[in-house]
């Protein structure tokens, strides 16, 4: 056999072995002792092609040419190997920093407001987007902000100890914690001269036991307008599209009269009922409709008290209780679920709005 | 009010049925809570005949009864024995219901005799209280005829809300007289004819009014010879059905008319008053009645009493007493039908703690033209239910005012209401209503009958008008509102610090205002600082909260109570104090305890002062309040000595925050480490600045060091980040703590603040000169103010 046959023979074989030994490794540094046995400095392949200078020329193009064809054979060979170990070392790698996607996200502490707060924010809101400005006062009131100059008379059950709570300071005997927001409507006109378009969020208390529908402590949104030409059609207008903004677009409105001494005409507004749409369930107590609140034309002798001509200027007034709508809105059953602070019940209202 | 529907159809016969009369009456203003049919547990009763009445071979006690409805006969087993036979009596067969069983009644075996049934009391009827014997029928109904048609049990009853301004719904005519006004259906006056014997009432009784004040009308009829005994089976069902108890014919009659009415009466015991007198008075000083109730009562001088010759009868208006009862002897009655006014019955029925449906309807204002018309409509059913004749005219004093008059402008009702009112309109509505009206100069002028107190304005009869119409027909518009709406100062500023606490991870509570002695030494206030409620619900509500931590406090054991691991509320609500009278400040209260909240797994903790401290950090940052300081001065209330501040705006104290007193939290059962701040917004919303400006943005890189100091332990960190500050002679842009080190190799008593410094200026890159020139002033400042040694590496 003659030297250029056995150099391509040769050439064969560490094809071969260089195909077995890339196969065979099992780590990048094995691949590299393989790489540098088949194709470094002393491998036979080196051999050949620096002995490739002594053969005549017609084998030396043959033995060359062949040589290059393996040397790219075996790169190409490696390179292959090489990207397959990468990748599984990489998939090692990754697979080692996998996670229980399951385990629960890393958050900041949830807060939440009060389902309270939140009616009587979206209540108020609606107010001013159609211009009514919020005032506030006092809970300790006066017996003439509260009743005398809501036409509310001395001798008028709601004024007495079974109704009212009374504080006591000494030389102060007309102080009480206001029975409804109402008491608002007269220091705002006190006050200010018509135009008046206001609404009056707070606290309210009573002489009331805590049972499933009372609560000693609640909350109301007071409204008033008074200006020129203020009608029934507009209070009624109003509260339509207060209701349609706060329990939707479908919400339907019904007015019937009703008594409040600090209005007349008086009205209760009712809507229909937004769990069942006024075919009766547990919300509206099968009645398919909610009542929910007392209006009325502010009352002549109220205008009066304070310093407006009542015939110059009318008015409107409502009231609502804000536990009445957010027991209604969202199915709570007992107004003390309000008052007991179970963070199991407050939490429920972190998505409502 | 309850108002059967056969009784209103009485004076107003409309076909409608009862929801529709209901849905009629609260669209017109009359609000119908609820359409009630007392008997509607009833069915299946009918009337038998008995037949024979035998003993029961088992039982002393027991007989029994063959009884025969229609064909069949039965034989039932009975406890009592008051029916004869021929009686005609109420027998319930098997597969009957009855109001007080939960089940349809089944044959059983009494000792041995099957009872196929029973025969009902009116107790058991639900007609009457009486249970004393078997239900003895009228020969009216036929054997074998349903029991329930037979007596007028399958009514309909409209529970009525009666509102303050309109007592005439106390009655059934009142009710009426508005459903003929609401459908046009005619009203038919109830009838008042009766029959007068020959002696005259004035010549048997003498009336004398002492106080016409208080007592305006008076007048007193006479009837001899009545036999007390039940009233008619179908008034004592409408009795029952209408909220009262039936109790004899005599006094059923004056109860039955005040229903139907709405004026009260009252019948006395004739031969029992003394002189056959009856003296308006008032009570004298120190004088006592024992009234139906069996109460002895102590009667006030404003109190009204009705007296004979010698003795208080009755206290006016509101119950009777024994004295001058009618009782199962009677034979002659005095009856009385007055007018009392409103205010005095009320001020002596809240006083004696007494609520009867007459004093109800006193208090709110009885018509006092009913006076003649109910007294004779009472004698009239008096004499038809108990016999007797009434004696001629009546004894009266006093007499009802001029009707009110009233005038109402057309263009006024069209102001008021919104819409164009004509004066045809405005006539119209009173003809439906009955009242009076006719057109003059333009307006309408009306006279108001006695019954309707709340007519008192033109605003009153524009109601009339607009109900009548239907508020559903009113229009609806928006008005003209000329200015943009928005939120208060205050409003604003309590919703600003309720967001940042709910952002910080907090969740809003709400608690009551009051609070009791207890929270007021918890929190070291002074009973004298707080004010008092004068009528408490409860003896730990008798007061009105000074500080927002009790009730959060009360919120947290609520919570840990229930076996929460934690909880992290606030609340913002008002506080009070003693002042002149009262002031009212807007507090913000926040509370933590245990681990509030999801933690992620491995990483849980329980709360301390700085999650405390950090609630009140994001609170002054969302009021836009940068100049704050946490001064750590001891505290009055339940803090913990040295885990505890005052917070500090501008040299004004805002606040406090801290963990409770270990001793406290013990005390209260709460875990160590829980945590409490509360702020006064008031006073923080008061200063602040929020304005916001726009600063340029760094554009030279900072110098970033680390500099660990050891400094005595005592040294607070926050001075010594204020002095780095200072000492770097404003090239320090950035200084944040991040650790605190104590522990070898810190030697015992020290500890380590590491610093990480970012050294800039705002108009080149700093050298490293500069720089170092500035690390040696900082660590020269330290060593000289604080003892501070910088840590090599």
């Amino acid at each position: 056999m003659t030297p250029p046959d056995e150099a391509i023979r040769t050439l064969e074989a560490e094809l071969e072995r260089g195909r077995s030994l890339a196969a065979g490794a099992r780590t990048l540094e094995d691949l590299e002792r393989a790489e540098a046995a088949v194709l470094g400095r002393r491998s036979p392949l080196a051999g050949i092609q620096r002995s490739l200078g002594s053969l005549p020329e017609e084998a030396r193009r043959r033995v060359g040419q062949r040589t290059n064809e393996v040397r790219e054979a075996l790169r190409a060979l490696f390179a292959e190997r090489r990207a397959e170990l990468e990748a599984e070392r990489e998939a090692a790698l990754l697979e080692a920093e996998r996670v229980d996607v399951t385990l629960p996200g890393r958050r900041p502490r949830p807060g939440s407001l009060h389902p309270l707060t939140l009616v009587e924010y979206r209540i108020v809101d609606i107010f001013t987007r159609m211009g009514y400005r919020v005032v506030e006062g006092p809970e300790v009131e006066t017996e003439w902000y509260n009743f005398q100059a809501l036409n509310i008379p001395a001798d008028h059950p709601a004024r007495t100890e079974k109704d009212t709570l009374y504080v006591d300071v000494p030389g102060h005997p007309d102080l009480l914690l206001r029975t409804e927001t109402s008491a608002m409507q007269i220091r705002t006109m006190e006050r200010e001269r018509p135009p008046v378009y206001v609404v009056s969020p707070g606290r309210v208390f009573r002489q009331d036991t805590p049972d499933p529908t009372h609560s000693p402590v609640f909350h109301q949104v007071e409204g008033l307008a008074v200006d020129e030409g203020i009608s029934l059609a507009d209070l009624k207008g109003t509260l339509e599209a207060f209701a349609r903004a706060m329990f939707g677009p479908e919400t339907a409105v019904r007015f019937t009269p009703d008594y409040f001494p600090f209005v007349e005409p008086g009205a209760e507004m009712a809507v229909s009922c937004f769990a069942c749409g006024g075919g009766g369930c547990r919300v509206c107590k099968f009645q398919g409709w909610i009542e929910l609140l007392g209006a009325g034309m502010v009352h002549p002798n109220v205008l009066a008290n304070v310093g407006y001509d009542p015939e110059r200027y009318t008015g409107f007034a409502f009231g609502m209780g804000v536990e009445r709508i957010a027991m209604a809105l969202y199915g709570v059953p007992d107004i003390r679920m309000f008052f007991d602070n179970d963070v199991r019940f407050l939490e429920q209202f972190q998505a409502a709005g | 009010m309850r108002v059967p529907l056969s009784w209103l159809r009485e004076f107003c016969p409309v076909d409608l049925g009862p929801e529709e009369v209901a849905e009629l009456l609260t669209r017109q203003g009359v609000h119908v809570e609820a359409v009630l049919r007392p008997w509607e547990g009833l069915s299946g009763v009918v009337v038998a005949r008995v037949v024979e009445v035998t003993d029961h071979p088992g039982s002393d006690r027991l007989c029994l009864a063959r009884v025969r409805a229609g064909e069949a006969e039965r034989q039932v087993v009975v406890g009592v024995r008051n029916m004869r036979p021929g009686d005609l009596v109420p027998l319930a067969p098997p597969g009957a219901t009855l109001p007080g069983l939960s089940e349809p009644l089944a044959a059983r075996e009494i000792r041995g005799v099957v009872s196929e049934g029973m025969l009902c009391s009116p107790r058991e009827l639900g007609i009457s209280q009486d249970h004393s014997g078997i239900l003895v029928l009228p020969e009216e109904a036929p054997p074998g005829s349903d029991l329930k048609q037979a007596l007028g049990l399958d009514e309909a009853v409209l529970d009525i809300e009666v509102k303050p301004n309109r007592p005439d719904l106390l009655s059934v005519v009142g009710v009426a007289r508005e459903v003929a006004a609401g459908t046009g259906a005619p009203f038919v006056e109830p009838d008042t004819s009766v029959g007068e014997g020959e002696e005259r009432a004035a010549e048997l009784a003498t009336v004398e009014v002492l106080d016409l004040v208080r007592c305006p009308r008076y007048l007193a009829r006479v009837v001899r010879g009545v036999r007390v005994g039940p009233s008619p089976l179908r008034v004592q069902a409408r009795l029952t059905a209408a909220g009262m108890r039936p109790l004899s014919n005599v006094v059923d009659a004056t109860n039955y008319v005040m229903l139907e009415l709405g004026q009260p009466l009252h019948p006395f015991d004739l031969a029992r008053l003394e002189g056959r007198a009856v003296v308006v008075r008032r009570a004298e000083p120190g004088e006592r009645l024992v009234t139906l109730d069996g109460v002895e009562r102590a009667l006030d001088p404003d109190d009204l009493l009705i007296a004979d010759r010698s003795r208080g009868v009755a206290v006016a208006g509101v119950m009777g007493s024994a004295a001058a009862e009618v009782s199962d002897s009677t034979t002659d009655v005095l009856l009385e039908s007055a007018n009392f006014e409103r205010t005095g019955v009320l001020r002596t029925a809240r006083r004696l703690g007494l609520r009867t449906e007459a004093s109800l309807r006193f208090e709110r204002g009885v018509d006092p033209e009913l006076v003649p018309l109910a007294a004779a409509r009472a004698a009239r059913l008096m004499v038809e239910w108990a016999g007797g004749s009434v004696a001629g005219g009546a004894v009266e004093v006093g007499g009802a005012p001029p009707r009110r008059r009233l005038s109402l402008r057309p263009e006024r009702a069209s102001l008021l209401i919104g819409m164009p009112v004509s004066g045809e309109l405005v006539l119209e509505t009173f003809r439906r209503l009955r009242v009076p009206a006719r057109e003059r100069d333009g307006a309408v002028e009306v006279e108001v009958p006695g019954y309707r107190v709340d007519l008192e304005l033109e605003a009153d009869l524009v109601e009339e008008v607009a109900r009548l119409y239907g508020y559903d027909r009113v229009p609806a518009r928006l008005p003209p509102v000329r200015r943009p709406g928005g939120l208060a100062d205050s409003y604003a500023a309590r919703r600003r610090v309720r967001e940042a606490l709910v952002r910080a991870g907090l969740r809003e509570a709400s608690t009551f205002s009051f609070a009791s002695a207890e929270d007021l030494a918890l929190m070291g206030v002074g009973e004298e600082e707080a004010v008092r409620v004068a009528n408490p619900l409860a003896a730990d509500q008798a007061f009105l909260r000074t500080s927002l931590v009790p009730g959060l406090l009360r919120a947290l054991q609520y919570n840990l109570a229930r076996q929460v691991r934690g909880a992290a509320l606030f609340e913002v609500g008002r506080v009070f104090r003693r002042a002149d009278p009262v002031e009212e400040r807007d507090h913000a209260g926040v509370a933590l305890c245990g681990q509030p909240g999801p933690a992620f797994p491995g990483e849980a903790r329980e709360v301390d002062f700085f999650d405390a401290k950090g609630s009140v950090e994001v609170v002054l940052e969302a009021l836009g309040l940068g100049d704050w300081a946490l001064e750590p001065e001891p505290l009055i209330g339940p803090y913990h000595p040295v885990r505890s501040a005052a917070v500090v705006v501008d040299g004004a104290r805002v606040g406090s925050v801290g963990e409770l007193h270990p001793r406290v939290a013990a005390r209260l059962d709460l875990p160590p480490g829980t945590a409490v701040a509360e702020l006064d917004v008031t006073a923080l919303s008061a200063r602040t600045p929020v304005r916001v400006a726009y600063r340029d943005l760094p554009r030279f890189p900072p110098v970033r060091r680390d500099l660990a100091f050891v400094v005595d332990r005592a040294t607070p960190a926050g001075a010594v980040r204020a002095a780095i500050l200072e000492a770097a002679g404003g090239l320090a842009d950035q200084v944040t703590l991040f650790d605190v080190f104590t522990g070898p190799p810190v030697p015992e008593g020290r500890k380590s603040l590491a610093f990480s410094v970012d050294f800039r200026a705002p108009d080149r890159t700093l050298t490293d000169e500069e720089t170092e020139r500035a690390v040696a002033a900082i660590v020269a400042r330290l060593r000289e103010r604080f003892g501070a040694e910088l840590r090599a590496g």
